[in-house]
């Protein structure tokens, strides 16, 4: 088990690029602190929305004075309110992320600090959370750039070998944090019952779901020779192979199904499907993937 | 197996390399031990392997490879062990003979499709092998020998030499090719000289095919010759063959004919055979025999009266020599008898030779005395016309090509005058008749009891004569051999002829019937014609002297294939055929005469019994040769690039094993 240092987790330079980004939702979400977006709700900002009738109890700070003057009523005027976003990293901790150099939960580590960066330096209300963590554990919401070591400690803590299933831990998330927001899925999908439902427990959250399908470099070209007897890492099932090309290339074939699968079934559902290789660097995958994706801007 | 596979190990040896196999596909099962790896998911495996399942008799063999590939392996040893191969390769050396047999026995088809073509075959796949340079000299042989192709480097006419050896139905004599193979390997640097080329005294390799059936060769040096003997025929060859086959009178009736055969049995097993007897193409019949392996019948057919015609005795069912299946036999008509009488007037001699029952037997010419001075009478003499001269109180200067009955005379010949004084025998007057020797045919009931004689002879026959009339103070006749004649002496005259008239010297003639039989006697057995009424039956090849029937210029004979060939008289007034090379009945013409047959039969033990010699080798002067049973000329082995090739699947399986990914 690999313990990451903070400047691992967030190099200074990325950092410095990262201070240029925000995170955009393609959803207009209600937050609960005045941040710097926009709600769907009309508020207290700058940005002019339109006029009401004023009915008694209202703000008399708001009223249309001028309007007052030459049409003799009252007007209000109303503003869009700038709100904060609710920004969700759900990790998976599983065994089957301990593999690969670095390993599948690494990079998510690192994936999540630089996003989880962007979203507190635009204080939006951050929470990392883990697949297995308790339905009744509740993680409290980070906000503003002061909390970035307070993320980064708890990424740090992250350990693999949780034993919880991809739709037990998504129901799980799905019951703790009830509010609208972005929630980005880093996972391999590798679960024997499928991903499907607990994708679907996701998108009837109607958050703005970001599936970051991790696969290491020996799943998707595997190096193996000879007679083995593969065990799986989380329930110790064992596949007796011997390895030939047509195996290999039927599993490629499987993968790829799998994988265009999960696209496809995400696609579908209005959810972003991005399949990162563990090789892959989070700056790379940052600034030009997930940019291009228009999770962040 | 036997061409293509040479087993090379005992049963142990193939027990142990069988459990071979059985013990790889065990341990292949018990020591097959994969490799834990842990891997993050097994979910995309299995759904490979499930996909892959579904062709799965492929994959499980692609699976196995390894395993196979070892079975390969084993496999491959064992045909190596057996020692694949088949003839052909190069035959060293650099000069050849190959005497092919082509005898009678070689044309037996146990060997498919005839031991003649086996042979011929071998010999060309020897021909195709010599090197360029190597020279090679082809012999027929059977009893004699016959050079097919001098030595010679042109395989090609080798080849088509080759291929014009032609089954004969003769004998077996190795002798006379291996002196003709000898001559010409063997030969005297001096009488080569020096441009000697193709018969320079240089060694030789000397192959023999044959199937061994004659006698050893005593008595012959090789010299530079290298025999090779390769011994054909299977052991097991069936072979049921006529062995004899002749006509004669019933022994009681003797106008009823009886046809003798033998038919043995040279194969391994006993057999039922269904002989058949024709004249011509009728069917006269049929008899079934069994014959014991190794044991041979006697049968006999009543032919009747039957007077002339060719006979054959066919047996029905096939064997391995269809040659000797059939035998034959020609039965002549009886001829009339050529009698002279050279006398000086002897009625009683004459009435006696002309009755009715002489007369069938017999052509009775007269003559006298003088006439034994004639150009005429010595030619005929010296011809052989005549079958029968009787001498009657006179003597010819030479004896007659023919048989002779001298009365009152003694032949001109030392033998017969062994006690003689001043050339003329003692005589002796009245002599009694003591003892008749009533078991030679001249005598047969003949009585001569009280017969009274005045004057007579005593003689002495030669040696191998016998005495027919004995009396009291001397021999009265005796008959005794010449060549392939006989001379009969009665010691006394009949009829005495002196200067005053004849007067009888016996009673015999008058009054008793002894005397014309005797006559008779003396014209069927002496005046037998010469060869008889049936011919000896001769062997393919064998030459036959025949005689004209009468002074003939020519006689024609017509072979059984139907050629005819004229036959020129001889100086002996005989005449001489070779053409007998097949078995069958020869029809001799001759103008004016009878049609008349003899027969060519194969008659053969050594030929017949056509199993191979158990020995298979041969005796050739102090040198046995081998016999290569089994042989091929120059075997091309296979068992190296076998070996070769298991070698190249241990390596190909080496790889995969190494490199299991690319399968």
């Amino acid at each position: 088990m690999s313990t990451t240092s903070p400047t691992e987790l967030l190099p200074p330079d990325l950092m410095a690029q990262l201070e240029r980004l925000e995170l955009v939702t393609r959803k207009v979400f209600r937050g609960r602190i005045k941040g710097e977006r926009r709600s769907k709700r009309k508020g207290q900002s700058v940005e002019f929305a339109d006029f009401r009738n004023y009915v008694h109890g209202d703000d008399l700070r708001f009223l249309d004075w001028n309007m007052y003057a030459r049409l003799d009523r009252l007007f209000l005027k109303l503003f869009l309110e700038e709100e904060d976003l609710h920004f969700y990293v759900l990790l998976d901790a599983s065994e089957s992320m301990n593999f690969g150099e670095p390993t599948k939960l690494d990079f998510g580590r690192r994936l999540a600090a630089a996003l989880g960066f962007v979203g507190l330096i635009r204080t939006d209300r951050v929470k990392i959370e883990t697949l297995g963590q308790p339905l009744r554990h509740r993680s409290s919401a980070l906000r503003g750039r002061a909390n970035v070591w307070r993320m980064l400690d708890k990424l740090e803590h992250i350990q693999p070998g949780e034993r919880v299933s991809l739709l037990e831990g998504v129901k799980n998330f799905c019951l703790r944090n009830t509010g609208r927001g972005i929630v980005v899925l880093v996972s391999d999908l590798m679960d024997k019952d499928g991903y499907e439902v607990a994708l679907r427990f996701l998108m009837s959250q109607r958050m703005d779901v970001y599936v970051i399908h991790v696969l290491s470099a020996e799943e998707l070209d595997p190096d193996m020779q000879g007679d083995l007897k593969l065990v799986d890492c989380e329930d110790e099932d064992v596949a007796e192979i011997s390895i030939s090309a047509p195996l290999l290339a039927r599993y490629k074939k499987t993968l790829e199904a799998f994988v265009s699968g999960a696209r496809e079934f995400c696609t579908r559902r209005d959810m972003v499907y991005l399949l990162a290789n563990n090789q892959l660097g989070v700056q790379e995958l940052v600034s030009s993937y997930l940019r291009s994706r228009g999770l962040v801007r | 197996m036997g061409q293509y596979f040479i087993n090379m190990l005992g049963p142990w040896g193939w027990a142990a390399l069988a459990c071979v196999p059985p013990a790889i596909v065990a341990l292949y099962f018990l020591k097959l031990r994969r490799k834990p790896l842990e891997v993050p998911s097994t979910y995309l495996w299995r759904k490979s392997l499930e996909d892959l399942h579904v062709n799965s008799l492929w994959q499980r063999l692609r699976k196995s490879i390894l395993l196979l590939l070892q079975l390969l392996l084993v496999a491959l040893i064992m045909i190596a062990v057996l020692r694949p191969g088949w003839r052909g390769t190069t035959l060293t050396g650099e000069r050849f003979i190959f005497l092919v047999d082509n005898s009678a026995s070689m044309s037996a088809g146990d060997v498919r499709p005839t031991r003649l073509d086996e042979a011929k075959r071998r010999t060309e796949a020897l021909i195709d092998q010599m090197g360029s340079g190597s020279r090679a000299m082809l012999v027929s042989f059977s009893d004699r020998a016959q050079v097919v192709q001098e030595f010679t480097d042109n395989r090609r006419l080798l080849r088509d030499r080759l291929r014009q050896i032609q089954p004969t139905q003769r004998t077996t004599d190795l002798k006379e090719a291996l002196q003709l193979a000898a001559g010409l390997a063997n030969a005297d640097p001096r009488a080569t000289g020096d441009e000697g080329d193709a018969a320079d005294s240089m060694p030789a390799d000397m192959y023999i095919f044959s199937d061994g059936k004659f006698p050893d060769v005593a008595d012959f040096s090789l010299g530079n010759l290298t025999p090779i003997f390769v011994p054909l025929g299977e052991a097991a060859a069936e072979n049921v063959a006529v062995t004899a086959f002749s006509t004669r009178p019933d022994e009681v009736d003797g106008t009823r004919w009886q046809a003798f055969a033998q038919v043995a049995n040279y194969g391994p097993r006993d057999v039922t055979r269904t002989a058949e007897l024709y004249a011509g193409d009728e069917l006269l019949d049929a008899k079934q025999i069994d014959i014991a392996a190794g044991g041979a019948t006697g049968l006999a057919f009543d032919l009747g009266q039957m007077q002339r015609g060719a006979l054959r005795v066919v047996l029905q069912e096939k064997d391995s020599l269809a040659l000797d299946d059939t035998a034959y036999a020609a039965v002549n008509p009886p001829r009339l008898a050529r009698v002279l009488l050279v006398s000086p007037g002897n009625e009683a001699l004459r009435l006696g030779l002309l009755t009715s029952q002489a007369r069938e037997h017999a052509q009775v010419e007269f003559a006298k005395p003088a006439h034994l001075a004639s150009e005429a009478y010595k030619q005929q003499a010296a011809s052989g016309v005549y079958d029968l001269v009787v001498y009657d109180q006179c003597r010819p200067e030479a004896m007659p090509e023919a048989n002779t009955l001298f009365i009152g005379r003694l032949p001109p010949m030392l033998e017969w005058q062994t006690n003689a004084e001043d050339g003329m025998p003692p005589t002796i007057s009245g002599p009694q008749v003591i003892d008749t020797n009533r078991a030679h045919p001249i005598l047969q009931l003949v009585e001569l009891d009280d017969i009274l004689v005045a004057e007579s002879l005593s003689l002495s026959p030669p040696t191998g004569g016998t005495v027919l009339i004995d009396g009291d103070r001397g021999k009265l006749m005796a008959i005794a051999p010449r060549g392939g004649y006989e001379d009969a002496v009665l010691g006394f005259e009949i009829v005495s002829t002196a200067e005053d008239g004849q007067r009888f010297n016996t009673n015999w003639p008058i009054g008793r019937l002894s005397f014309p039989t005797f006559l008779l006697n003396v014209i069927e057995y002496l005046g037998r014609p010469s060869g008889g009424t049936s011919l000896q039956s001769v062997r393919p090849g064998e030459p036959v002297t025949l005689s004209a029937d009468g002074p003939a210029a020519e006689l024609t004979v017509r072979s059984p294939e139907g050629d005819s060939q004229r036959l020129v008289r001889s100086q002996q007034g005989t005449y001489h055929f070779h053409g007998t090379e097949v078995a069958g009945i020869y029809q001799i013409s001759q103008e004016g005469g009878q049609q008349r047959h003899f027969a060519v039969n194969l008659f053969d033990e050594t030929e017949s019994n056509i199993r191979p010699r158990p020995e298979e080798a041969i005796q050739i002067g102090y040198v046995t040769v081998d016999g290569r049973t089994g042989w091929e000329p120059a075997r091309r082995e296979l068992w190296k690039y076998v070996l070769l090739g298991a070698l190249f699947v241990l390596l190909v399986e080496w790889y995969i094993y190494n490199r299991r990914v690319f399968i």
